[in-house]
C-alpha cells in the first residue's frame, strides 16, 4: 500500500522532510513517492503526513487512486467560484 | 519579510512600509531628532535603546537615507511552508516577498552561501542577506540554519535576517540567537482567531492538518510567543501585516498596539494584492486590496501608535542590488560557479567602502538637520501637500516619469518636508513589446498617484503631461538632479505663492 504524487505537484518540498519512511524523493518533473518505502505512515501517525502538509489539492492520491485532498478541501474556494474564475481567464 | 507568507505566489508584495522618521534626521544616535519635520514619532524612536537605533540606522530596509547607499539581497533556500494563507497560491513566490508570477530560484545552502559572497565581493554596498520565500524559512530550519551558520563564519561582515509566519518560531529562537541575526520579521495579520480564520484556512501542526479558528488560534499563540522570546533574547523584531479590507483593516490598529507593547521595533503594513488569475482564495473570491489612500490612512493611524517605516519597497525574494534596483541577472548560479572569490580581500575593500558611505551619510544627515531647523516661509496654517518624486537614489530627482518603477511620496507642510511612502508605478513604457498597452498602464500609474498634487521627475513626456494635468497632478520637470527635499519645498512655496494652498480652497475642495 502506498500513496502517489501526481503531476499537480508544484515541487514545494513540504512533504519531503515530514515523511517518517523517507519514501519521498525530489525528481523531475515533480516529487515522487517510492511505493516500496511508503508505509502510509502506519504505526507512526494517524494521518498521511505528506498529505497533511501538501498545499495542493489533488496532488497526492491514496492507494485507491482517490485525491486525499479533494478540490476545495484546502483552499476553501467553492468549486463553482473556481470554475467561474477559470472560465473568465480562458476568455481572455 | 518573511513570509509568513514567504512563499507564496505572490499575491501581493511588500509595497510599503512604515517609517522611522527620527532616524532619518538624527545626526547622531544620542541627540535625538533635531529636525522640525520629524512629526509625532520622535519620542518613540527616542525610547528605543541606542543599540537598536544603531542597528537600524544603517539598515537599507529601515533607514530612509541608508537605503540610498546600502543594499540588501534575499536568497530562497527553503521552499516548504507549514501554513496556508488565503493570499498565497503556493505555486510561485511568497506573497509577502514577491512580484506576481516571478518564481525565485531555490538554492541549496551551499549555493546560497556562494551567491551571497559573490554579490558581497562585487557590490560592497550589499550589507544585508535575508532568507525569504518562497516558503517559510523556519519550516525548513536545517537549510536556513546551515546557510546562516556558514555565512556567520565565512562572511562575518554581512548582517543576516529572516522572515517567518511564526508557526515554528518559538523552537527556532535558541538557534537563531547563535548566529549573526540582525533582525527577524514576523508576518502577523491578526491577534484575534476569529479574524485569523478568515485569513488562514489551515496549518500543519503536531503532525496534523488543523483548520479554522482552532488553527488560527495556535498560529497566533506561536507568533506572539516567538515575538516575546526574541525580544527576551535581545533580537530585533519587525512585524509585517497584510492589509485586507473588510477582514483585518480595522483590526490592524490593535495588532500594532499589541506588537509594539511587546517590543517590536517596527510595524510594516503592506497592501493585499489579489487577482483572480493568481488562483488564490482572495483572488478568486474577488477580495479587493486597499487603495493607496486607504493604505496610507491606515499607516498614518498606526503611526501614532508605532514606529512606521514607509520607505521600504517590495522586493523579490532573490533580488540583488540596491533597494528597488534588481541586479539578479548578473548573479545567476552558472555565472557564480565561475567566479573566484577572495573574501578576505573583499572584506577589506568592503570596509573602506562602508566607511566612505558612512562619512557621506553623516555629513548629509547633519546638513539636513541644519536646514530643517529653518522653517519654510509660509503661514503656519497653510495646508500640507503630497508630492510624488521619481528618483533612483542618492537623494536627487533623476528619473524620467515614464521610466519610474516607483514614486517616493513626500509631504510638504509648514513644518517642512517629510517622507511618507513609496508607491509602485507600472512602468508605462519599458520600450518592450508590452507597449501596446501603454494607455492603460499609464492610467494605472496615474491612479497610483492619487492624492498627490504634483509629481517631480527629471522629464515628463507630452502624453503623460496632459493626463497628469487632467488628473489634477501637476507635472514638474524643472528640478532635475536637485535634492529632493529642497525641490519639494521649492514647489510647495511656489504653490503657496500662487495662492493654491489657501485654507478656503482646501475647504472648497474637501
Ligand atoms: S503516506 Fe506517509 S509514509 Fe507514505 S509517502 Fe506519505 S508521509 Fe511517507
Ligand atoms: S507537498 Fe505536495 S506539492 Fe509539495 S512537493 Fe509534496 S506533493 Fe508536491
Ligand atoms: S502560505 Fe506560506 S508561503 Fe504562502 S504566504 Fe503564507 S506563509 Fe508564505
Amino acid at each position: 500500500m502506498a500513496v502517489k504524487i501526481i503531476e499537480l505537484c508544484t515541487n514545494c518540498h513540504a512533504c519531503l522532510p515530514v515523511c517518517p519512511s523517507h519514501a519521498i524523493y525530489e525528481t523531475k518533473p515533480h516529487f515522487m513517492v517510492d511505493p516500496k518505502k511508503c508505509t502510509e505512515c502506519e504505526g507512526d501517525f494517524a494521518d498521511f503526513q505528506c498529505a497533511s502538509i501538501c498545499p495542493i489539492e489533488g496532488a497526492i492520491l491514496n492507494a485507491l487512486g482517490e485525491a486525499i485532498n479533494p478540490p476545495g478541501s484546502l483552499t476553501g474556494i467553492p468549486l463553482e467560484k473556481m470554475a467561474e474564475a477559470m472560465a473568465e481567464l480562458q476568455a481572455h | 519579510m518573511t513570509c509568513a507568507l514567504l512563499s507564496c505566489k505572490a499575491i501581493f508584495k511588500e509595497v510599503k512600509q512604515m517609517q522611522l522618521p527620527v532616524l532619518n534626521d538624527a545626526p547622531s544616535a544620542k541627540s535625538g531628532c533635531s529636525a522640525s519635520s520629524c512629526g509625532t514619532t520622535d519620542s518613540q524612536m527616542d525610547t528605543l535603546p541606542d543599540s537598536i537605533r544603531e542597528k537600524v540606522q544603517n539598515h537599507p530596509c529601515y533607514s530612509e537615507d541608508a537605503h540610498h547607499y546600502f543594499a540588501r539581497m534575499h536568497v530562497a533556500v527553503a521552499p516548504a511552508c507549514n501554513i496556508q494563507c488565503h493570499y498565497c497560491n503556493r505555486k510561485y513566490d511568497c506573497a509577502n516577498e514577491s512580484r506576481p508570477g516571478v518564481v525565485s530560484e531555490v538554492l541549496t545552502p551551499d549555493q546560497a552561501v556562494k551567491k551571497t559572497m559573490a554579490v558581497a565581493a562585487n557590490i560592497p554596498q550589499m550589507t544585508v542577506l535575508g532568507i525569504a520565500g518562497p516558503g517559510d524559512p523556519l519550516a525548513n530550519p536545517e537549510k536556513t540554519f546551515e546557510t546562516f551558520r556558514r555565512l556567520s563564519q565565512e562572511a562575518p561582515d554581512i548582517k543576516l535576517c529572516v522572515s517567518t509566519n511564526g508557526l515554528a518560531l518559538p523552537e527556532a529562537v535558541e538557534e537563531l540567537s547563535k548566529h549573526n541575526i540582525d533582525h527577524v520579521t514576523i508576518t502577523i495579520n491578526c491577534v484575534d482567531p476569529e479574524v485569523g480564520a478568515k485569513i488562514y484556512p489551515w496549518i500543519y501542526w503536531n503532525n496534523r492538518r488543523i483548520k479554522g479558528v482552532k488553527a488560527a488560534k495556535i498560529l497566533i499563540e506561536q507568533q506572539q510567543k516567538g515575538l516575546e522570546m526574541l525580544i527576551a533574547k535581545g533580537i530585533l523584531v519587525k512585524v509585517n501585516s497584510v492589509m485586507i479590507p473588510g477582514i483585518n483593516d480595522e483590526h490592524l490598529a490593535e495588532v500594532s498596539r499589541v506588537v509594539k507593547s511587546k517590543g517590536a521595533f517596527l510595524h510594516n503594513v503592506m497592501p493585499l494584492i489579489a487577482e483572480a488569475e493568481h488562483g488564490t482564495f482572495f483572488g478568486v473570491m474577488g477580495q479587493r486590496g486597499p487603495t493607496p489612500d486607504e493604505l496610507q490612512n491606515l499607516q498614518d493611524s498606526c503611526a501614532g501608535d508605532m514606529n512606521m517605516m514607509r520607505h521600504c519597497r517590495q522586493c523579490r525574494a532573490d533580488a540583488v542590488g540596491m533597494l528597488g534596483e534588481d541586479r539578479g541577472d548578473e548573479f545567476t548560479m552558472d555565472k557564480i560557479e565561475d567566479m573566484e572569490i577572495d573574501y578576505q580581500a573583499a572584506m577589506e575593500k568592503r570596509k573602506l567602502v562602508h566607511q566612505a558611505i558612512q562619512a557621506e551619510m553623516d555629513s548629509k544627515r547633519l546638513e539636513k538637520a541644519q536646514k530643517a531647523a529653518v522653517k519654510p516661509a509660509v503661514a503656519p496654517q497653510t495646508r500640507p501637500v503630497l508630492m510624488a518624486v521619481a528618483t533612483s537614489g542618492q537623494g536627487v530627482i533623476n528619473v524620467h516619469f515614464g521610466h519610474a518603477k516607483e514614486f517616493l511620496i513626500y509631504e510638504a507642510s509648514p513644518e517642512g518636508v517629510r517622507f511618507i511612502s513609496h508607491r509602485k508605478a507600472d512602468q508605462y513604457c519599458g520600450g518592450d513589446v508590452s507597449c501596446g498597452e501603454t494607455e492603460s498602464t499609464l492610467q494605472t500609474t496615474i491612479r497610483s498617484l492619487a492624492g498627490c498634487e504634483a509629481v517631480l521627475c527629471s522629464k515628463v513626456g507630452y502624453e503623460p503631461w496632459e493626463m497628469l494635468e487632467q488628473a489634477g497632478i501637476m507635472p514638474n520637470g524643472e528640478h532635475a538632479m536637485e535634492n529632493i527635499e529642497e525641490a519639494v519645498m521649492a514647489v510647495y512655496l511656489e504653490m503657496a505663492k500662487a495662492g493654491k494652498l489657501d485654507t478656503e480652497q482646501l475647504r472648497a475642495s474637501a
